[in-house]
């Protein structure tokens, strides 16, 4: 899958244990099978980390659907956690394992470097990450935290 | 033959007990309704304590059903405790402690509660207040303060805030909407509008 980049991210992290919230323009819920979409500056928080898009569809865990098991959040995804910053198409994020997927341009920002690629897998509760597909770096010489 | 000594002691008791005897039971008559219990006949018939007046005046049914079909093929039905039929041209027909239920085809259920409801026949719509309760089978409890809910097909709109008790969290919304979707996917939608907010709880 093209050359990895695994990365440290000292802010791209949150308490998995935390409530999740979730607040948007709009939430749907079909009747006859559950599926829940929220759409329109849909905004997605746990603790400091701040995951935004266009329409995040909440995909359940158990069969009672009590349980949310991911979040499938599509149209631009920006994940921002303290300094660091993250941008996608797409990003799903499982909540209990606290892993976000991002995929499609990806772009993190972590103060002046950049890293970009096709893919990045954050886990959130140890704060690592990796970056995959093309990967790219732009390393600001004078910068540097 | 017998001694006639016995004869006359019998016959002199019996004549003593017929005069005895009967005196006694005078004296048990006479006293009986001497030491009767007082009937409080005013007492005896319990007068309803309602204004007659009130009553006369406005018409109203208790315990009335209202029963139909929507376009969309769910049954609805309202009961209430009591009802009154609109006066006057605008025709509202006020109910109070009201109970509506939806029955949709596709097997969903929405249980409605409310204090007040009042039916607007012509416009084919009826506005319920008063800590409006909807319960629906899919397992959300939503509370608001008022609900507007079409006659004629399932839609309902609550007027104003919504606090919302799902399957996986709380959510809490400007306002909610049950509707029927039949363009692409025909079925029934419950959207919640204007700064939605979700909070669920991971379980550990």
């Amino acid at each position: 899958a093209g050359q990895g980049a695994s990365v440290a991210f000292g802010g791209l992290r949150a308490d998995t244990g935390l409530p999740v919230e979730v607040t948007a323009d709009q939430l749907t819920v079909d009747q006859n099978d559950g599926t829940a979409v929220f759409s329109g500056n849909v905004l997605v928080g746990q603790g400091e980390m701040r995951l935004s898009a266009a329409e995040v569809v909440v995909e359940y865990g158990g069969e009672d659907q009590s349980r949310i098991e991911r979040l499938h959040a599509t149209g631009g995804v920006t994940l921002v956690s303290g300094a660091e910053a993250a941008e996608a198409e797409e990003a799903v994020y499982t909540i209990d394992s606290g892993e976000v997927v991002m995929t499609g341009n990806v772009l993190l920002v972590q103060g002046a470097n950049t890293l970009s690629g096709q893919k990045l897998i954050v886990d959130l509760s140890t704060g690592t990450g990796r970056m995959e597909g093309r990967v790219k770096t732009v390393l600001q010489p004078s910068g540097g935290n | 033959m017998a001694d006639d000594r016995d004869i006359t002691i019998h016959s002199r008791v019996v004549f003593w007990l017929k005069i005895i005897l009967p005196l006694f039971a005078l004296a048990i008559l006479s006293t009986l309704f001497l030491l009767s219990r007082r009937i409080d006949t005013d007492a005896a018939l319990p007068y309803a304590r309602v204004d007659v007046e009130a009553l006369a005046r406005d018409p109203r049914l208790t315990a009335p059903e209202y029963l139909a079909v929507t376009e969309d093929g769910a049954a609805v039905s309202f009961t209430a405790r009591t009802a009154r039929t609109g006066q006057g041209d605008n025709d509202e027909a006020r109910a109070e402690d009201l109970v509506a239920v939806y029955e949709t085809p596709g097997g969903l259920r929405i249980d409605i509660r409310a204090r007040e409801g009042e039916i607007d026949r012509p416009a084919g719509r009826m506005r319920l207040s008063g800590d409006v309760e909807i319960v629906t089978s899919t397992g959300y409890r939503m509370l608001t303060a008022g609900l507007d809910s079409a006659l004629d097909r399932t839609n309902l709109r609550s007027d104003g805030e919504v606090q919302a008790e799902a399957p996986y969290g709380q959510i809490t919304a400007g306002q909610m909407e049950i509707r029927h979707e039949d363009v692409e996917k025909p079925g029934y939608l419950l959207d919640f509008k204007t700064d939605v907010k979700l909070i669920y709880e991971p379980q550990k």
